[in-house]
């Protein structure tokens, strides 16, 4: 009995109305379905696919795709210079861009979304402090940044994760701070405070669960911008190293037999395109939901 | 019914499309309206009063619509006419004045202008300089001081009771022939409600028109109707001339309206059972400014006074209540008094210690001993926590419980305050205002304080649900030994269930007596006129026309020196311009007031 009552805290009832709200729109359903179906072929695929991303076999490359003339099961998007399977390869290539991607969009909204609040709830000097950082982090480009953090090491997964957090957190944190500016105003945070609720108590359990669930919402667009940045990274050399294959790396190799094998680049492009495409639908209709119901929609 | 009435509805019926099968929204009203009348419409929120007042102006709006009977405005079936010919009439032959003022005008031009625009497309021959002096001139007539000052002020410059002045304004400068005034006081403070019922009244006579004035609150529409329809549930229950209705009343929702009128002077003041002469709150000369942005001075700052030099005990056991209208200070006070915000000067004793001196780990403790409840029913409660993890919050927090004795205790206070244990896991979304008040009340008395400050807390409920939380607090107080301090602008409330009340005004407190002496004796001239203007059916010890005043309080900006009350104050003395008064015993009980003119003086 008490257990129930202690685990059935946290209902969000705008975030309900926002997904009810979104999952009425077709091209939610659609996206979402592409997009899962793409997770599951990032994590099963590498496995069940009877072919290496890995080692070389010099007698098959440059085969075409499958449904092209010439194109040999089982290498459904065709090979490349060095007879790699294509699709093998694409599909690491998406499984390290989510992986990485998500996990940076965790990673900044975790942090600019707390020292939003944290700056918002506080005002005054530590206010100042935090959004002047924010002010000069967001006049460094994303690519100067990362050509310098990542060109002069090897680049890891953990230091592009840095470099994409760094880059974006700020975006978050104004955002946190000026929703948590009218926040803290408001009558039910004057009750937690009679009660006599600590600082930490009231941002963690008072202000997050009202403001961060919209945040959220917008985030998922922000896989997608991640997800470029990595194929970016890789292109210029300075995503993760080969030989673990990424969309970068792929698509800049092929760019030297383009006339000839144009496969090379375009099988990845298009994988990537459609990834980014369902993840934008998705996060596209979240946003719209998101304004129909704070603007007072049902 | 004779054709000279400037209204007839007989048999308006309007269903809402969507529901067909659902009652209509009005069902078969029919009322009518002679020149110069007043016909006051009243009954509960969702009676389908506002449906009616703006149907009279054919303001229907989908997915309401009109299923049959007629609307007769001298003479012609409005109904049956093009929808263009009924609009047309809107604002010229027919006004409509709304219950939300700031909504109403346009809040990027100047009042005066707006009001311009309408009466020179409403009578194209008039050129604008004329109709700029007419309007100033009916300015004048409604009271707004510095007319022409005012003319060119935007919306967000006039207080709410000058705003609807303003609008009062604009719908007659066209002189209509029928007025509809659509909860129009619900707004306002009771000496400015009173003020524009004074107003209409007066207006009425000059203008010669007919008004249908629609409010929930009985008092009001007797003090200004000759004929009263009591609605209920979109009929009319009732209906008839004013003193005939209140004498003999036929229906029983009628009957239960006029009971629910409060009774203030009828009724035995409350007397607490246990007072201890020993003060459990002492409030020493406690001062707060706010520092605001002067918008004319580049990093100027403008000092709001809201509370200046307040100085009073509470004993325990006691209710104490303050009074006074918005902007007097008393919110800010309640926050002073919860250690929200620490006062600039003076201090607050709890038991003898100064709150200013506590350690933030004695502020923790004492803040179990000294709880709050907020006004708003809708916002001081989270949405996203259920029923039983709100009310047990203050027990984590504190660590008082824990496990199944915590979860005992949280029960135990819900069927305290009147909450159905089966909600413990629901979400408070779907509670009603009263519920939501019951909520707080819970999240307070759980950690079993010694002092309770009720901030305007019952001010947002209907007048049934008041009564009900009022009887839960006269048995929460028999049952513990609790001092509350009520914070209103409700006199009736405050005469109901506190023993002895503060009078605030511009951040200072007036008049402190005992309830007893504060409603029959009044040292205060200020004191009299709130007591003037509460709408009542008795008859009022003061009377309005000797004590009701013109003008709303001064801007806390700008407090006149003095007597700050002296800009309003019909009995002020020379005396009172040159030092400000303090509190001087009146009386025998200890009852004392700050006012030179004195208790004996006053008329």
């Amino acid at each position: 009995m008490t257990d129930t009552v202690s685990n059935a805290t946290t209902g969000m009832r705008t975030s309900q109305r926002m997904l009810a709200h979104a999952w009425a729109f077709k091209e939610m359903k659609f996206a979402l379905g592409v997009f899962l179906f793409l997770i599951v072929l990032a994590a099963v695929g590498p496995v069940i696919i009877p072919a290496s991303a890995i080692d070389m076999n010099v007698g098959l490359r440059f085969l075409p795709p499958i449904f092209f003339e010439g194109g040999q099961w089982p290498h459904i998007f065709g090979t490349d210079q060095l007879g790699r399977d294509l699709f093998l390869r694409s599909l690491i290539g998406l499984r390290n861009a989510l992986m990485l991607s998500v996990v940076a969009v965790i990673c900044m909204f975790v942090l600019g979304c707390g020292l939003g609040i944290y700056a918002g709830y506080k005002g005054g000097w530590i206010d100042t402090v935090i959004m002047r950082i924010t002010d000069v982090q967001m006049s460094i480009p994303v690519i100067i940044l990362a050509i310098t953090v990542l060109g002069m090491s090897r680049p890891t997964p953990f230091s592009i994760i840095m470099v994409l957090v760094i880059a974006s957190w700020p975006v978050y944190a104004r955002v946190a701070r000026s929703v948590a500016l009218a926040e803290k105003e408001k009558e039910h945070i004057r009750a937690a405070r009679i009660i006599g609720a600590g600082d930490l108590r009231i941002m963690l359990r008072h202000m997050a669960p009202q403001i961060l669930p919209p945040i959220a919402f917008v985030a998922v667009l922000d896989i997608a911008r991640m997800m470029i940045f990595e194929a970016i990274f890789g292109f210029i050399g300075i995503g993760i190293q080969p030989p673990t294959p990424t969309f970068g790396t792929i698509i800049s190799s092929g760019t030297q037999y383009l006339l000839n094998s144009w496969w090379i680049t375009v099988a990845p492009g298009v994988l990537l395109a459609v990834t980014l495409t369902s993840l934008n639908l998705v996060g596209g209709v979240l946003e719209r939901s998101r304004n129909h119901v704070l603007q007072g929609g049902r | 019914m004779t054709t000279r009435d400037v209204l007839q509805v007989s048999g308006l019926s309007i269903r809402n499309a969507n529901l067909p099968k659902a009652a209509p929204v009005l069902q078969d009203v029919s009322f009518s309206a002679a020149p110069k009348s007043v016909v006051g419409i009243i009954g509960e929120s969702g009676a389908g009063k506002t449906v009616l007042a703006k149907a009279l102006v054919n303001w229907v709006a989908s997915p309401l619509e009109i299923s049959s009977g007629q609307l007769f405005f001298e003479g012609v079936d409005l109904l049956k006419q093009p929808a263009e010919r009924f609009n047309a009439m809107r604002g010229r032959e027919i006004s409509y004045i709304g219950a939300d003022p700031t909504s109403a005008l346009d809040p990027t031009v100047p009042v005066g202008s707006q009001i311009v625009k309408k009466l020179v497309t409403v009578k194209p021959t008039l050129s604008k300089r004329e109709a700029k002096e007419f309007v100033i001139e009916t300015f004048q007539a409604v009271r707004i001081p510095s007319a022409s000052k005012r003319f060119n002020d935007y919306p967000f410059q006039f207080s709410g009771g000058m705003m609807q002045r303003a609008l009062i304004v604009d719908a007659l400068v066209t002189n209509p022939k029928l007025l509809i005034a659509d909860n129009i006081t619900q707004p306002l403070d009771v000496t400015v409600a009173a003020q524009i019922l004074r107003l209409l009244r007066q207006l009425q006579q000059d203008f010669e028109t007919a008004i249908v004035f629609v409010t929930a609150s009985l008092g009001t529409a007797v003090d200004i109707a000759d004929k009263v329809l009591v609605m209920k549930e979109g009929r009319v229950v009732e209906s008839g001339g004013t003193s005939g209705l209140l004498a003999n009343p036929q229906d029983d929702y009628t009957k239960q309206l006029i009971h629910q009128v409060p009774d203030i002077w009828g009724a035995e003041p409350f007397h607490s059972e246990q007072i201890d002469e020993h003060p459990i709150l002492s409030i020493r000369d406690v001062s707060k400014t706010y520092q605001l942005a002067d918008p004319d001075v580049v990093f100027g700052k403008q000092a709001v006074q809201a509370v200046r030099g307040v100085s009073f005990d509470v004993r325990r056991g006691e209710n104490f209540g303050v009074i006074g209208e918005s902007g007097c200070g008393k919110s800010t006070l309640s926050r002073l008094l919860s250690a929200l915000e620490s006062p600039d000067t003076g201090e607050v004793l709890f038991n003898g210690t100064s709150l200013s001196s506590m350690s933030s780990k004695q502020l923790l403790n004492w803040r179990q001993k000294m709880q709050l409840i907020l006004q708003d029913p809708y916002n001081s409660i989270p949405s996203y926590m259920t029923i039983g993890d709100i009310i047990a919050e203050p027990l984590r927090i504190h660590n008082l419980e824990k496990g199944n004795a915590l979860w005992t205790r949280v029960k135990a206070v819900m069927t305290e305050v009147g909450l159905n244990l089966d909600l413990i896991h629901d979400l408070p979304a779907g509670l009603s205002a009263g519920q939501r008040q019951r909520v707080s009340i819970a999240r307070a008395l759980v950690l079993e304080p010694e002092v309770l400050i009720l901030d305007e807390t019952l001010s947002a409920l209907d007048q049934v649900e008041q009564s009900k939380l009022l009887a839960l607090f006269a048995d929460i107080n028999r049952r513990r030994s609790i001092t509350c301090i009520y914070i209103s602008h409700d006199l009736a409330m405050v005469r109901r269930i506190c023993d002895r009340i503060g009078v605030m005004y511009l951040g200072k407190v007036v008049e402190l007596a005992d309830n007893e002496s504060l409603f029959s004796k009044a040292g205060h001239p200020y004191t009299r006129a709130l007591l003037s203007a509460v709408p009542v059916l008795e008859e009022k010890p003061f009377e309005e026309s000797v004590y009701l005043l013109d003008g709303e309080p001064p801007d806390p900006i700008n407090i006149p020196a003095g007597c700050s009350f002296r800009t309003r104050c019909p009995f002020a003395i020379d005396q009172c311009a040159q030092e400000e008064p303090n509190l001087e015993v009146y009386e025998e009980k200890g009852s004392a007031a700050a006012c030179y003119v004195g208790y004996a003086k006053l008329p």
